[in-house]
């Protein structure tokens, strides 16, 4: 049983170091000898880091803040998985107790165009952002809201833009994907909005504006593999991606100019 | 045609002619599985068949249309393949593993696609531009495509090429098939887990309808 | 006597009136003149993005500033429970005046009758707003929108989205930010880390900030200055807080002549997993709704470790029902977390650190079944057997409790101005709604109150009512505060001592929580407060920080940051050590009825504490005090027996 465990475990770790978007990056070979199987792997970086500083070394710079599996902030590929080998699971909420005595971890940053390394495992991410900035809101400014219950949402369809609104950005659906593509975010942030009558307004304009940029930032296309899916720390349905497609179609074909 | 071009220019629209000329070209494979299937009745219905087909004046129409769905799913499927190579410029040092891995048919479809490219011409070259025979039916003399089937099905290594490009075909149809209705939109958690099995079916059927041709031919069908 | 810094700037009159009386009579900025004016908005969880966004709907042109890198990624994502609002959906006798009256009582009578009473009216209006963003609030089966009841209130007020109430409002103030960017009336810096407040003739006027990818230092200048920076929790180093919450923004206004209001209210949440060992970085929160069917106990007897199942009945105390034989284990979280910390300080604490108690739900899944209780809690055992590979259907959950908020922040008048003029403060940055204890769901409600509609109003009054020298980053008192931080970074990377920074921020977190957590005494304030001062001179002369200036550094950002709660640590312990009672947060053990019960001292400390600091080469403040009058909600002393 976990959480009284007191024998700890040897792990081999390949690292990623990369001093900037130009540097040509390498990996650095550490041993953390001492993990303890409650460790999570965020915990578990942690040591590793005082290990590197105390023998004055430089130490790993990695992107997290929350700890607790929403902020979306960390991202880790660990032995090729982006938040390593768990479903529905964060690199912040992986426990070292899913790695053997022994193992050799290789770790590396999300890997796409888009998201180029800032330094080591931190990578930009800022072209989700302007996917975002391009049409992720219902255009309403503070005090014109109508009574929150003047327009009801059938239960399902409350439920369904929920799930498609649990999505935190981390960008493991790019990291995971062979094309690097943006699909299952951008459609889960497109139907969330798609799913509610308060996004009807702006529904094709927006899935037209944010396909667009999400193009122009340089991600792939979807070949529907469903790799993003099965990594995704929200589990995020590919039914999004479908509704997308269907949404940015109809815009195409619909507008006017 | 300004609309049709600024679509195309995106990835969702280049996705969609990819799925529509695959899908429209998964049709064409089943009509003509189902033709040469004459085979089985008799070389004369299969040879009256063949013979129907070709000297339709529509033919040229339709065999046109069959290059322009072939060429375009092709061409914008290379555009999309080099696109998305370059949306990750370095490559991680290791593969995914387990439920979060790509397959290597996911990964290999644009090597599918070539091969497939391949076969065509070859079959092509075989075949449609192939030795002509004649045979005569009631007086009628037309092409005997079917001696020439029997003959070159005779060739071991020919029947084992088939058969590995008609696998690779089958695996290439079974993730089009169901892919390109996820790209056209058609996701729903009632229907598509039945389109998974239409596209295997699918697959099943139309490879399997090609190969019992070239191994009935092989194994029962010694010399003409 | 209070400081004059100190007018709270409250409207008089009926308490009804006084927002509605209080937005006629402030001045306004002519809508042509809003594009002439820039503010700058630090922070961009639900206060901060709110804020901005809704500036920049009026035609303020706003620059706004986040340290991580997007600004969806805010702490206060990490909200689980609700937001609450007084809409009275479900007909159960909720109103206006009843979430006023259950905020001020359960801030233990230390807030402001005004401010709390402007929270509860805009409460309805934030609910109104988020739906029509698309947030995906929880909803009836008739399509409207679903409420529970939540932390003990006896009405249903709760608004909520399964467990990611936060995340879903912060997606909401995000994506009206993300408009306002698109329209270019904000410009939006991440991974920027602001380091100094610059002040101009008296007033805020811009700040320093840091790229934190690239190290380089940036002045910024605008006509005001809003901070929505979030609490301090990280002062214990383990806390519920997200890893990079930190005072360092507050407190650099702090230093430059803003208060710092009731610092010791701290709100400790007593569900959350306990630490597993030494290399534990944070900690997590559980809904407190599991002890709505757990029961809490602990062996009888000391250093027992047997297993929990292995533990008779006979030999198990249920300290919270014997305690309490009316609330049980439903008392409240102050009360729960000091009792769990008295049977750990006895030597009864379970689990592998022995800093644990057992929290049980067999007699709950004998008595209603396992799938009743997987429906209720499916979601919280899941994750608490993600974290500690134990399965709680089968053997009882190990809590303990952990620092979630901070009540304290910079002072604010009712304008949420600070004592800097200039400087506004919204959301846990501030001290203001709370009081010494913050209700349950009520978090949300007031970034998003001072966000959406207190500082879009009170920012266009103090930018008409003020005189503003036209001036440039090329003032000379940009000059110097853009030298004081590059030297304070230089000192700081210079530091090539033996001791981990970390180490001495885990020191730090010991102390406070020991000393300066659930259970405070004179005593131990003052070893506290010698144990701070003397960790500070081994943070300057021993402490060790890796790496380089100008690149992405976390060691020197982390640096910075502990510099700045290695002071803080001791004016929470300083204010601790002033307050001579208890109330809410604040636990002094001098103060307390016979069975262990708060008691405050309405006559001596019924007011706010705030701190200005003096200049000096040591950390120095003085108290002054702002009286604290109560015309609605009488005073009473609240019991639990």
């Amino acid at each position: 049983m976990g959480g009284t465990s007191t024998e700890t475990m040897k792990i081999k770790l390949k690292i990623w170091k990369q001093d900037g978007p130009s540097d040509q990056g390498h990996f650095i070979e550490h041993t953390a000898e001492t993990v303890s199987p409650d460790m999570s792997f965020l915990e578990m970086m942690d040591v590793v880091n005082e290990d590197l500083v105390n023998s004055g070394k430089e130490p790993v710079e990695f992107d997290h803040d929350c700890r607790e599996g929403i902020c979306g902030s960390c991202n880790m590929v660990i032995n090729g998985n982006p938040h390593g080998p768990d479903k529905a699971t964060t690199t912040c909420q992986l426990h070292m107790r899913r790695f053997k005595d022994g193992d050799t971890v290789v770790v590396e940053p999300w890997r796409a165009k888009a998201f180029p390394v800032i330094k080591d495992l931190v990578v930009d991410r800022s072209a989700f952002d302007r996917i975002m900035q391009a049409g992720g809101y219902v255009s309403v400014s503070t005090g014109n809201a109508p009574d929150a219950n003047a327009i009801p949402v059938p239960k399902v369809d409350a439920d369904e833009a929920f799930m498609s609104a649990a999505c935190i950005g981390c960008g493991a659906c790019v990291a995971a994907c062979k094309n690097a593509s943006a699909s299952l975010f951008v459609s889960a942030k497109i139907s969330h909005l798609a799913l509610l009558p308060q996004g009807q307004a702006e529904r094709l304009e927006r899935a037209h504006a944010m396909v667009t940029q999400m193009d122009e930032e340089g991600f792939g296309a979807c070949t529907n593999t469903g790799a993003c899916s099965a990594t995704c720390p929200k589990e995020i349905s590919l039914e999004n991606i479908a509704r997308m497609n269907r949404d940015f179609l109809k815009a195409g074909l619909q507008r006017r100019k | 045609m300004e609309l049709f071009m600024r679509i195309m220019k995106s990835t969702i629209g280049g996705k969609t002619l990819v799925g529509i000329t695959g899908l429209s070209f998964a049709l064409f494979l089943v009509a003509h599985m189902a033709g040469i299937m004459l085979m089985f009745v008799s070389a004369e219905a299969y040879n009256k068949y063949g013979h129907a087909l070709i000297s339709n004046p529509a033919i040229y129409i339709a065999e046109a249309g069959l290059i322009v769905i072939f060429v375009a799913h092709l061409a914008k499927a290379i555009q999309l393949t080099i696109k998305n190579n370059q949306a990750r410029p370095q490559k991680y040092h290791v593969a995914a593993s387990g439920e979060k891995a790509t397959t290597a048919v996911q990964k290999t479809l644009w090597a599918q696609g070539l091969l497939i490219l391949v076969f065509v011409i070859l079959h092509l070259n075989t075949f449609k531009f192939g030795t002509i025979y004649y045979v005569t039916y009631d007086g009628e003399t037309i092409r005997d495509l079917h001696r020439l089937v029997i003959e070159v099905f005779q060739s071991p290594a020919y029947v084992g090429g088939y058969f590995v490009a008609l696998l690779i075909l089958g695996f290439h149809v079974k993730h089009g098939v169901a892919s390109a209705f996820q790209t056209l939109g058609v996701n729903h958690p009632k229907y598509t887990p039945m389109l998974k099995t239409i596209s295997l079916l699918y697959a099943l059927v139309v490879v399997g309808g090609f190969i019992a041709q070239p191994v009935y031919v092989f194994l029962f069908h010694k010399g003409s | 006597m209070a400081h004059p810094k100190l007018n709270s700037n409250e409207p008089t009159g009926n308490i009804e009136e006084r927002w509605d009386k209080h937005r006629f009579s402030m001045k306004l900025v002519n809508p042509a003149n809003k594009r002439k004016h820039t503010v700058i908005v630090v922070g961009t969880g639900l206060a901060g993005a709110s804020a901005s966004a809704t500036m920049a709907e009026l035609g303020y042109n706003v620059k706004t500033f986040g340290i991580l890198d997007s600004p969806r990624r805010a702490h206060s994502i990490a909200a689980q429970g609700g937001i609450n609002a007084a809409k009275n959906y479900p007909n159960d006798g909720d109103s206006i005046f009843r979430l006023f009256y259950d905020t001020v009582k359960g801030g233990d009578f230390r807030s402001r009758e005004s401010n709390v009473y402007r929270l509860a009216q805009i409460s309805n209006h934030i609910i109104d707003t988020c739906v029509a963003q698309g947030v995906p609030f929880a909803r009836d089966y008739g399509g409207l929108l679903a409420n529970r009841s939540f932390g003990g209130a006896q009405v249903s007020r709760t608004f909520y989205a399964r467990g990611q109430t936060g995340q879903q409002l912060l997606l909401g103030a995000y994506s009206a930010l993300n408009r306002q960017i698109n329209a270019g009336k904000v410009q939006m810096h991440n991974r920027h880390e602001m380091l100094d407040v610059v002040v101009v003739g008296g007033k805020a006027r811009g700040i320093i900030t840091r790229d934190i990818t690239t190290g380089k230092i940036e002045r910024h200048v605008a006509d005001a200055v809003v901070l929505a920076t979030g609490g301090y929790g990280n002062v214990y180093y383990l806390s519920t807080n997200a890893k990079n919450s930190n005072v360092t923004a507050a407190w650099r206004c702090h230093k430059k002549g803003a208060f710092f209001a009731n610092p010791c209210f701290t709100q400790i949440h007593p569900t959350c997993i306990p630490r597993s060992g030494d290399y534990q970085s944070k900690l997590t929160l559980m809904s407190e709704s599991l002890r709505n069917d757990g029961r809490v106990w602990v062996p009888k007897d000391k250093g027992d470790k047997r297993k929990p199942n292995d533990i008779p009945e006979a030999e198990r105390d249920y300290y919270l029902e014997r305690i309490y034989p009316s609330f049980g284990n439903l008392v409240p979280r102050d009360v729960a977390s000091r009792q769990a910390k008295f049977r750990v300080d006895e030597g009864r604490g379970v689990g592998p650190t022995g800093e644990a108690v057992y929290l049980d739900f067999l007699d709950a899944i004998k008595r209603d079944g396992e799938s009743t209780i997987s429906e209720k809690y499916g979601n919280l055992f899941q994750m608490y057997e993600k974290i500690t590979d134990e399965n709680p259907y089968k053997m009882p959950m190990r809590i303990y409790p952990a620092v979630h908020y901070t009540m304290g922040g910079l002072w604010v008048d009712y304008n949420l101005q600070s004592s800097l003029p200039g400087l506004h403060v919204a959301g846990e940055a501030n001290f203001s709604d709370h009081g010494a204890n913050r209700l349950g769901a009520s978090a949300l409600m007031q970034g998003l109150a001072d966000g959406y509609f207190v500082i879009p109003y009170t920012i266009g009054h103090y930018i008409a009512g003020t005189e503003m020298a036209d001036i440039t980053t090329d003032h000379p008192e940009f000059a110097e505060a853009e030298n004081n931080v590059k030297n304070r970074m230089n000192t700081l990377v210079g530091l090539k001592g033996s001791t981990h920074i970390d180490d001495i921020h885990r020191d730090l977190g010991k102390i406070m929580w020991n000393q300066v957590g659930m259970s405070r005494s004179k005593e131990g304030l003052n070893e506290a407060i010698t144990n701070i001062q003397t960790l500070r001179d081994k943070f300057w002369s021993d402490g060790r920080v890796a790496g380089e200036e100008n690149t992405k550094n976390h060691q020197l950002e982390k640096a910075g940051r502990i510099a700045d709660l290695l002071e803080l640590g001791e004016l929470m312990a300083r204010d601790a050590l002033a307050r001579e009672e208890s109330c809410g947060g604040h636990f002094r053990e001098e103060h307390q009825t016979p069975e262990n019960e708060a008691l405050r001292n309405d006559e001596d400390f019924c007011h706010v504490a705030a701190f200005e600091m003096k200049e000096g080469e040591k950390p120095s403040w003085e108290r002054h005090t702002e009286d604290l009058k109560f015309d609605y909600v009488k005073l009473t002393q609240r019991s639990y027996k």
